[in-house]
């Protein structure tokens, strides 16, 4: 195995862009990359790209649609899902295609738009899909399943409402100073714990809002990055982790869990984050920068412990000493979160490392981690899914 | 009504999920004779690893259970729930059974201020609507025990 840089990074804005087709913001977010790198397309060896299920056909081919628009080359074009972790999946499969000597350049890319409202299920047909059984039956959309878990949290560690609401303020005040945030407006703690209740103990301001937006990333061999980048940003670690058996955790999609943990909660993060170590040969006492998957509150401060940056019950400790701000022990999601862009199911895991590498190159201005080196970028996916990237300069 | 003659006019939104049975309604869940592993629904297999996956027995759950957490929620289900008008808010809630499983469900009969983790909960029959037959479409739900 060889090592592995990142040399560009391009994003399209999040928002919503009715009118604008998945195409539009991919090639957006594709070109920026290339421009980012000085690299022409041509160069391009290989394609992973993230499926976009709205997007019927033509989604789940994601990766022609977008390469027909630079130019057909014969390259291998890899079309991956995993959920919410899809952004996971297509990096670890490019950084596999050059670690292995097979090619030198990888395009990776993600885009998504998401459909108006509350996500529900993609089909009608419960024989096949067990996932409509959830909807159909008991209703059950994402957010309850964050809630539930998150008021067992409250119960076993006396996690207050003020404490979910300080994450919205924290993230706000850095969503505020990203250019590509979809949300930048700034919050105080009362102003999240007057937004409406939308499934208790969750507020509106404390759930991501599911948002348009695309992300690409090219990664080059490490003793070529230097033909394209003054600064390329080393992969340290890309990994893919899934459930381990007697993870009590309601996992979003599933009707039950087992009651006695044999496992940690979200083993599949929790899986991915412990190769990611290994890979790179740190631990999480070296990250500087961790951007985590914030789909809500609960997510901000049960992730701190799944990743191993705090012991179980200490979250919402970190967060009120400040160790996880700008300027504190690790800065957590100095992007501003999901909680600032909302959910793009396929491109939120490119984004995150997009985010990580823009932070190590020392770019962000304001909102920039001073003397960060080693960043961190964890997604998570429904029915068991995950992955981490640990980069570093 | 007899309580025999509403069981007859109601079927369940999808089939294997829940039934009648003589001291009332219990999930329908299955056991793996080797790992011991309990999964619901029943087809949602969920082995040990190095487990001989079998044989697998078709069991009830214990109709009661503890209330392992809970939530209200504020908004309407987007299809493919359907239910005769709307029902925000309501409850829903994570029981835990004798069996080592977990389930989720409705819960009903109540409000959330009558909710506690750890109280004890019954699995009963929640109707979402009825179909163009009369018939009531359910599926099923917890409420706390009297
Ligand atoms: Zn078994």
């Amino acid at each position: 195995m060889r090592d592995v840089a990142i040399v560009g990074v391009g994003m399209h804005p999040w928002g919503k862009f009715e009118g604008k087709n998945f195409i539009d913001l991919g090639v957006d977010a594709v070109a920026k990359a290339l421009a980012d790198a000085g690299m022409k397309w041509e160069e391009i060896q290989t394609i992973c790209s993230g499926i976009f299920i709205w997007g019927g056909n033509a989604g789940h081919l994601s990766g022609q649609y977008i390469a027909s628009v630079f130019g057909e080359t014969g390259v291998p074009i890899v079309n991956v899902y995993a959920a919410c972790a899809t952004g996971s999946s297509a990096m670890r499969t490019a950084y596999m295609s050059i670690a292995s000597g097979q090619v030198d350049v990888a395009l990776c890319l993600g885009v998504d738009m998401s459909p108006k409202g509350v996500l529900t299920a993609k089909s009608d047909n419960p024989q096949q899909d067990m996932d409509v059984l959830r909807w159909r039956m008991v209703g059950m959309s994402n957010p309850p399943y964050w809630a539930l878990e998150c008021k067992k949290r409250m119960e076993k560690y006396g996690t207050t409402e003020q404490d979910l609401a300080d994450v919205k303020v924290l993230l706000s005040k850095y969503g505020s100073q990203n250019p590509n945030a979809r949300y930048k407006k700034l919050y105080t703690r009362d102003e999240v714990l007057d937004s409406v209740m939308v499934c208790d103990p969750l507020r509106l301001y404390e759930i991501c809002a599911t948002s348009d937006g695309a992300a690409a990333l090219i990664l080059c061999a490490s003793d070529k990055a230097k033909e394209y980048a003054s600064k390329p940003v080393k992969v340290a670690a890309t990994t893919i982790g899934s459930s381990i058996y007697g993870d009590p955790t309601l996992r979003i999609s599933a009707l039950s869990a087992p009651a006695k943990a044999e496992a940690p909660l979200l083993s599949e993060s929790y899986s991915a984050s412990r190769q990611a170590y290994e890979m790179a040969g740190i631990g999480p006492e070296d990250v500087d920068i961790l951007e985590l998957p914030d789909n809500s509150s609960w997510h901000y401060l049960q992730y701190l412990e799944t990743c191993g940056f705090c012991g179980e019950g200490e979250a919402e400790k970190m967060l009120a000493k400040g160790d996880t701000e700008i300027g504190g022990k690790v800065a957590v999601c100095p992007s501003g979160g999901f909680s600032s862009f909302g959910e793009a199911i396929g491109a939120q895991a490119i984004w995150q490392v997009a985010e990580v590498v823009t932070q190590l190159r020392g770019q962000c201005g304001s909102r920039q981690v001073e003397n960060a080196r080693v960043g961190m970028a964890q997604t998570y996916g429904l029915m068991g899914n995950s992955g981490t990237t640990i980069l570093e300069v | 009504m007899s309580q025999q003659e509403q069981v007859a006019n109601a079927v369940p939104a999808y089939p294997g999920l829940f039934t009648e049975a003589q001291d009332g309604v219990h999930l329908m869940s299955a056991r793996c004779g080797d790992c011991g592993t309990h999964f619901f629904p029943k087809n949602h297999q969920q082995h040990r690893p190095g487990c001989s996956r079998g044989p697998v027995d078709e069991v009830l759950l214990h109709r009661k259970g503890t209330l392992a957490s809970f939530t209200t929620l504020h908004y309407m289900p987007p299809k493919p729930f359907k239910t005769e008008k709307d029902i925000t808010p309501f409850p829903m809630g994570m029981v835990e059974f004798p069996e080592g499983i977990q389930v989720v469900g409705i819960i009903t009969d109540c409000s959330q201020d009558d909710l506690k983790m750890g109280m004890e909960m019954e699995t009963v029959a929640y109707t979402l609507y009825r179909n163009e037959d009369g018939q009531s479409v359910q599926t099923w739900g917890f409420r706390p025990v009297k």
